[in-house]
């Protein structure tokens, strides 16, 4: 069949978002080569309980952008996924998931032009609009989110927000989604098991309502 | 670090094996397993690594963003062209997994029978203007035997169908269905609603503990993920341990064969490999069965040629590389007023093959299956969400959060049409990591496909609307193809040697102790899934070859 996977597909139809997921898919390769090592398999619990390096949390440093910068990207990724009445992309340290993939070996260092100009250009406006001194991570949301509308459609923005989401929601040995927050948010769960009932629909009693039986 | 797996027993590379097999998805799996257990030595190569349960992790940038399982553009890259008059662009096109288990190590499990028209449709319904359907040599009810002992071998899971239409089946299925998940749920109201036909999706899942195994967990990470529990039935958890417990059968993964080698007379006498230090290695051989699918198969031919084999190995009829095929595949999205939670429990439960043959007055060759499902989890899922309002911020992460929980996708599988000029060839500049010429693919879908696709989104959406989805979304048809991961047609099967590369056994007709079996050897593509038919021909396959070699017709 042809790739029944929406990322490259699916992803590159939508105009907003164009070419950044093959963007995306470079610069994340050289995160993938992850930083844990195997742990081994733990048969003693029931049968054959597969505990694979999924669980682990990266320690939460900045080793690519300096603290500065780090604190502007954090900025413009909470305005991504905002802290509302749940957790955000501060909460998952979506910026430990960008640092990351930026630091590791060479392909991901190919982006970091794009993100240091990507800020400077930012903090340009910034100061452009509201003085000197202003900063984009000192704006009122509703400033940032103007200037942030005014470059939604450019690389910079774009890979901005697919990296704010791949740190929220991939496994936090690549930096981000800690302590699984970001799965939590949409009700996905770290678990290797899951069991039925799973939603509303498969409860045997929506499901005698829906089809006269249980399937 | 050890470079092989070191279970089972080891070969000399300077004494011939019975046979060597390249490739352990789950054709060249099924064919050890099955020589083996009729008392032949056998060798598979693989050219990817294994991969220990303690790593299969639920790593979605691992899976579907940097090529952990599958043939990486770092060092396998690729190129492609809509037609044979254009310069081909360098583009990861054709996906497979490397490693040992094949593409199996992470597929959805869909288990579907071919029936009885898939194997003679040119008869039923005639020849198509500017494609090459053609009947198969062999029929449903020859293969009927095989596609019950792949069932048992494997521990399919499912539920025989009563419905028109449905093929023969001579015994149950082993496995009673897997739980139903809210999408399943979701295509039995639509089916329902609609008067269609429906049924327990047939899937290479263990829904019960079998043969040693552990049933599935339900964790949900399913589709392009390998599963640490082994309940789902790749070649890596069923058929290679099955043939290394013979005794007779060595896997020695992270060989890349380069050449089949061929003497004067033109019989096969080994394979040229690289090892994993990128050395060469000649591993002797009484006879080889090609199971690399249906884009690495036709390139090994295709880069062995010879004085005697000038245009590659059993390429006489020049068939080789030609009619490549990839079953159709439509989506639409829908959402819906409950909680579906469909990230739980397998990719899919329930299936409908209501449009398995349309009425042809539609205009249109071929038909297929619609399944509902949740495919991908929380990072991919949410990366695929329809454009339907602002696109961050608070109001899109309530969006992205209702998303992920209130929806189900409704998937078409459908035929495509054999056309010669869609292949898999040799690019003239590009070459891999080893210095071989990369896979070049040309591809356009033939009109008629296209329109079974629309045919099949529609009823993708009308299934969906008649389940209750409060919205449908669908992305129009792209004129321009994505990429493709099932891999059929590229060394078809058929009684003439002109116009096939193999025969009904699947030995190719230009070299007696040469056999190919994969998904490169299918005539037509069938109607949506054809991993069980597939292992089903490598069964059969092996069966013959092995009553071959018992009489020294080999």
């Amino acid at each position: 069949m042809k790739n029944p996977m929406p990322d490259e597909s699916t992803v590159s139809r939508r105009e907003f978002v164009t070419g950044l997921t093959a963007l995306g898919a470079v610069w994340l390769t050289a995160a993938a080569c992850a930083k844990e090592a195997p742990k081994a398999v733990d048969s003693s619990a029931s049968g054959i309980m597969p505990m694979a390096n999924d669980s682990t949390s990266v320690p939460q440093a900045l080793t690519h952008f300096t603290a500065e910068q780090a604190a502007e990207l954090e900025a413009i990724a909470s305005r991504i996924i905002p802290t509302d009445d749940t957790p955000g992309a501060k909460e998952a340290g979506v910026v430990y998931f960008i640092d990351q993939a930026m630091q590791t070996g060479g392909v991901a260092a190919d982006q970091g032009p794009l993100f240091a100009a990507g800020l400077e250009s930012l903090a340009k406006a910034a100061a452009k609009q509201h003085g000197a001194t202003s900063k984009f991570s000192t704006l009122s949301a509703e400033q940032q989110d103007t200037l942030l509308k005014a470059i939604e459609k450019t690389p910079f923005f774009g890979a901005m927000r697919f990296a704010t989401i791949a740190g929220f929601l991939a496994l936090p040995k690549y930096g981000g989604n800690k302590d699984f927050v970001g799965w939590k948010v949409i009700g996905q769960e770290h678990t290797y098991e899951q069991k039925p009932p799973f939603g509303w629909y498969d409860q045997p009693d929506n499901q005698k309502a829906l089809l006269g039986r249980v399937l | 670090m050890p470079q092989t797996q070191t279970k089972g027993k080891t070969f000399a590379t300077d004494t011939a094996v019975d046979f060597v097999i390249i490739g352990s998805g789950i054709a060249g799996g099924s064919v050890a397993r099955e020589l083996t257990s009729r008392g032949f030595d056998v060798l598979v190569l693989e050219q990817g690594r294994e991969v220990p349960p303690e790593d299969m992790e639920h790593d979605e940038i691992g899976a579907f963003m940097s090529s952990r399982w599958t043939n990486p553009p770092e060092t396998s890259p690729q190129t492609f062209r809509k037609t044979p008059d254009a310069k081909a662009e360098k583009r990861q096109y054709l996906q497979y997994a490397r490693v040992v288990g094949g593409t199996t190590f992470h597929f959805t499990g869909n288990f579907w029978r071919l029936r009885p028209i898939d194997f003679n449709e040119f008869s039923k319904h005639g020849a198509v203007a500017g494609a090459d359907v053609a009947d198969w040599p062999i029929t449903y009810e020859e293969l009927e035997p095989y596609y019950t002992a792949v069932e048992e071998a494997m521990g399919v899971s499912g539920e025989i169908s009563t419905a028109p239409g449905e093929p023969r089946h001579s015994k149950p299925y082993p496995l009673p269905p897997l739980d139903v998940t809210g999408p399943g749920v979701l295509l039995e109201v639509g089916a329902k609603k609609l008067g269609w036909s429906s049924k327990a999706a047939p899937m290479a899942i263990l829904s019960r503990p079998y043969k040693g195994r552990q049933p599935c967990h339900n964790c949900g990470f399913c589709l392009a993920f390998p599963c640490e529990w082994g309940a789902k039935s790749g070649s890596n958890w069923t058929m290679i341990p099955d043939a290394l417990k013979s005794g007779r059968c060595e896997v020695r993964s992270n060989s890349y064969v380069r050449k089949i080698e061929t003497d004067d007379s033109g019989r096969v006498t080994g394979v040229i490999y690289f090892d994993k230090d990128k050395t060469e290695v000649m591993q002797k051989a009484k006879a080889v069965v090609l199971s690399a699918n249906g884009a690495e198969t036709p390139r090994l031919l295709l880069m062995s040629k010879s004085n005697r084999f000038p245009d590659g190995l059993a390429n006489s009829s020049g068939m080789v590389g030609k009619h490549l095929m990839f079953n159709g595949n439509v989506v639409a999205n829908g959402l819906f007023e409950h909680e579906v939670h469909g990230h739980k429990g397998p990719v899919v439960t329930r299936i409908t093959q209501e449009h398995y043959v349309p009425d042809p007055s539609l205009g249109f060759f071929g038909g297929g299956g619609i399944d509902m499902r949740f495919d991908v989890p929380a990072l991919i899922r949410t990366l695929g969400m329809p454009v339907d309002g602002p696109e961050w911020g608070s109001e899109w992460k309530t969006r992205m959060r209702n998303w992920f929980t209130h929806s189900a996708a409704a998937y078409g599988h459908t035929t495509s049409l054999p056309v010669a000029t869609n292949s898999v060839s040799l690019d003239p500049d590009l070459k891999d990591a080893w210095g071989l010429p990369a896979i070049r693919t040309t591809f356009k879908d033939h009109e008629h496909d296209i329109r079974l696709y629309k045919f099949f989104q529609d009823r993708a959406k009308e299934l969906l609307g008649a389940a209750g989805a409060q919205k449908v979304y669908a992305d129009p048809i792209p004129d321009e193809p994505g990429s493709a991961v099932h891999l059929l047609g590229t060394a078809r099967m058929g009684n003439d040697p002109k116009s096939s590369v193999v025969d009904k056994f699947h030995r190719a007709h230009d070299v007696k102790n040469l056999f190919i079996v994969d998904g490169s050897s299918f005539v037509t593509s069938g109607r949506g899934q054809p991993t069980m038919t597939i292992q089903t021909l490598a069964f059969r396959a092996a069966d013959h070859i092995a009553q071959f070699a018992k009489r020294r017709e080999i």
